[in-house]
């Protein structure tokens, strides 16, 4: 197939606004949709555009990235020949910005020149869509651009195509010419290379707040918007977990809301996102809500506009509310009770 | 060694293509993923499985047996069809000729004991417990057994037993029962025991080389030492429509003793990684078990719901069982049924039984076609 793009994902990225999802996690790993993490979206765009190289650059807080992604195998990536690579930053004090990180490629440049493919595609970690990358490169090659930035609506999208030399070019020579990352590359006004906008018309969303988080999650309910994220012929994969399907009480009552496996409900649930092996009490109302992995919910609490992280539990009666455009949020592992503070 | 050959001919429709084992089960497995689960979980790293009807689906389902932790450099999954040799081809003709045509596989491994499951039954067992039960009681063989209803008794193979649980006496589906201890048709055997039994079954002329019919019974007459391993616990043959659709059934009763959302024993399965199923605005869901990758925009109770099955508006679905990417077309009532995988069921179709019946529909492409020529 694609055997002449190779993947490259930073996932250095870190946004402080969202800092209460990513204190234990980088951006990249944050839980989305109930059973995704973030890095799910680009590397299934990958893989299902035919790239079979990918490499991850991580920086910070990565243990959870790495559960995540394993040996690849859930992506199709555990392969004798290329697969997917991990290139952890080897000095955390080395200051990175932006996007494609030069000094951090650099770092590991023999990866850039032991790799076969001829095209390289340097994307963000955090964007939600589905894109098909094959003719992105058609248009590529076929404008003769040095450097393809895609973009959305006129603005980047964080996603750059570039012929492989010349990446090595800009790595190598980045003391001289002063550009960082891609972002600088191709927002240099005096650039000497030929750059060019390749615009996705689909659904993309870069999850960069809470606010942004919420918003985007709620759209899943959309069906346009699922319909477009979630085709058949081109998943989004994710590590499986062997949990059983949902079990609905017959007290339960579900409306515009997805729900991941493993899940027990009892309760109401409208206009929200249930992670895997959630519980859900009798007599609680969880409504524009989404709620992590393994998080117990207890009887008769009401909850609106909240956020809550992995393996947190709320005790029951516990009412936490917030307005839909600045939601709560709970971290992970906690304990909420009635007496507590939200 | 797991029997998979099986051909459920009264599942109907349901194993046309398919052979038992490979029948979807419980929302989201099929039937071979519990003995499967059991022997990865009770640290059995060994397992043959004997395929021979209909074997394209569970071969590729079992592939190197990554989903139940199987894919191992020692050991492992290993598909064992039938086979031609130099001067003839052989088919399994019984369970027990199965297993002699494999005799090669078990010379290899050159084992102490071996576990003869089948792929047919719905269960939670810890394989472990009974072999320790095995070696304490020092037996040749031994077989797991379940209390069935007396009324019952007449469908199973039933072992009579001594005080020591000894078995005396086996009889084959008995009207007169003298004891309700059902064989669950898991053997544990000493394999030079094993060894011996299946060579000479081989060469008696007279042998269906079947356990139950002739091993058995045999072991019993020259007196080696069989024991009755009692098994308590949620166990059921999921061989008719009728008890496939119980079963299911019994996964939607909270205290039902077959736990799918136990840790510690887990019930593997092929995951389809589809997306978090979508309750709709005005869908509606309330006892029931429902999978990835679904879009319910109807009513649905009581109800077991596999991956990728779509119930469209308007649609009441109850006690029924949704196999696989069927979609249930807008203002269909479903009541007491099974759906078969990727039916389509159109718009306005109504399936229940009549009144005062409790006979479950298997809802196929032929029921649907002779519903739409009518």
């Amino acid at each position: 197939m694609n055997k002449r793009l190779l993947g490259v994902i930073d996932a250095t990225t870190v946004h402080e606004d969202l800092h209460e999802l990513s204190i234990h996690r980088s951006v990249a790993a944050i839980p989305f949709g109930g059973r995704y993490r973030l890095i799910d979206f680009i590397l299934s765009n990958m893989v299902n555009s035919g790239i079979e190289s990918v490499a991850i650059f991580p920086k910070f807080q990565y243990r959870s990235l790495m559960d995540h992604l394993g040996s690849g195998r859930n992506w199709d990536l555990n392969r004798k020949r290329d697969g997917l690579f991990f290139f952890p930053a080897p000095n955390l004090d080395k200051h990175y910005t932006g996007i494609g990180t030069l000094d951090h490629f650099a770092d590991n440049i023999d990866f850039f020149e032991r790799s076969t493919q001829e095209y390289a595609l340097i994307a963000n970690s955090y964007t939600v869509f589905n894109m098909d990358f094959q003719p992105l490169l058609d248009w590529h090659l076929k404008s003769g651009c040095d450097i393809t930035e895609v973009q959305k609506a006129g603005k980047s999208l964080g996603i750059y195509l570039v012929k492989k030399t010349l990446l090595k070019d800009l790595i190598m020579t980045r003391n001289e010419t002063g550009y960082s990352n891609m972002r600088d590359v191709v927002t240099d006004l005096d650039s000497q290379f030929h750059l060019c906008y390749y615009n996705f018309e689909g659904y993309a969303s870069m999850v960069d707040t809470i606010e942004k988080y919420f918003k985007t999650s709620m759209d899943l309910m959309k069906p346009e918007v699922w319909k477009e994220l979630f085709p058949k012929e081109r998943p989004i994969l994710t590590k499986v977990k062997d949990e059983p399907p949902t079990r609905y009480d017959v007290d339960a009552s579900v409306r515009n809301s997805m729900v991941a496996n493993g899940g027990m409900i009892e309760g109401t649930v409208e206009n929200s996102i249930i992670a895997r092996g959630v519980k859900i009490g009798k007599g609680t109302v969880i409504r524009n809500c989404i709620i992590m992995q393994k998080t117990q919910i207890k009887e008769n609490c009401l909850l609106d506009s909240v956020i809550v992280d992995k393996d947190a539990r709320i005790e029951a009666g516990t009412v936490i509310t917030a307005p839909t455009d600045a939601p709560a949020v709970i971290r992970k592992g906690s304990v909420q009770g009635v007496g507590s503070k939200s | 060694m797991l029997l998979a050959g099986g051909k459920g001919s009264r599942l109907h429709s349901l194993t046309k293509n398919l052979a038992k084992p490979a029948v979807p089960f419980g929302g989201k497995y099929r039937i071979i993923d519990f003995p499967l689960s059991n022997c990865t979980n009770s640290g059995i790293h060994t397992v043959g499985v004997l395929t021979q009807y209909q074997p394209l689906l569970l071969n590729s389902y079992i592939g190197i047996g990554s989903a139940w932790d199987l894919d191992r450099k020692d050991g492992g999954v290993t598909v064992l069809p039938p086979y031609a040799e130099t001067s003839e081809v052989k088919w399994y003709s019984g369970t027990a000729s199965a297993i002699f045509q494999n005799l090669n596989y078990l010379y290899q491994y050159d084992p102490e004991y071996v576990l003869i499951l089948s792929g047919d039954h719905i269960y939670k067992m810890n394989y472990e417990l009974m072999l320790e039960y095995h070696i304490e009681k020092g037996a040749d063989v031994t077989i797991s057994v379940i209390q069935v209803p007396w009324e019952e008794t007449n469908r199973f193979g039933i072992m009579n037993t001594d005080d020591s649980l000894r078995i005396t006496e086996f009889e084959e589906k008995p009207a007169e029962a003298k004891n309700n201890l059902a064989s669950m048709g898991i053997y544990i055997f000493k394999w030079s025991v094993l060894r011996e039994y299946l060579i000479r079954d081989d060469q008696n002329p007279d042998s269906s080389h079947d356990f139950g019919k002739d091993i058995i019974p045999l072991l019993i007459k020259e007196n080696m030492k069989l024991y009755a391993y009692p098994f308590k616990g949620y166990w059921k043959d999921v061989g008719t429509v009728q008890s496939l659709w119980e079963a299911n059934m019994d996964l939607l009763d909270r205290d039902c003793e077959l736990n799918l959302f136990d840790q510690s024993w887990r019930i593997y399965s092929v995951n389809p990684n589809q997306p978090p199923q979508y309750i709709c605005p005005e869908g509606n869901v309330s006892e029931s078990l429902v999978n990835e990758g679904c879009k319910i925009e109807g009513d649905v109770s009581k109800t077991v719901v596999f991956q990728g099955v779509t119930v469209k508006k308007g649609a009441v679905v109850k006690e029924t069982v949704i196999m696989p990417d069927a979609v249930i077309g807008h203002n269909c009532v479903i009541e007491k049924a099974i759906v078969s995988p990727g039916v389509y069921v159109p718009d306005g179709t109504i399936i229940r039984p009549d009144q005062g019946s409790n006979e479950i529909t298997l809802i196929s492409e032929e029921t649907i076609g002779a519903l739409q020529s009518n």
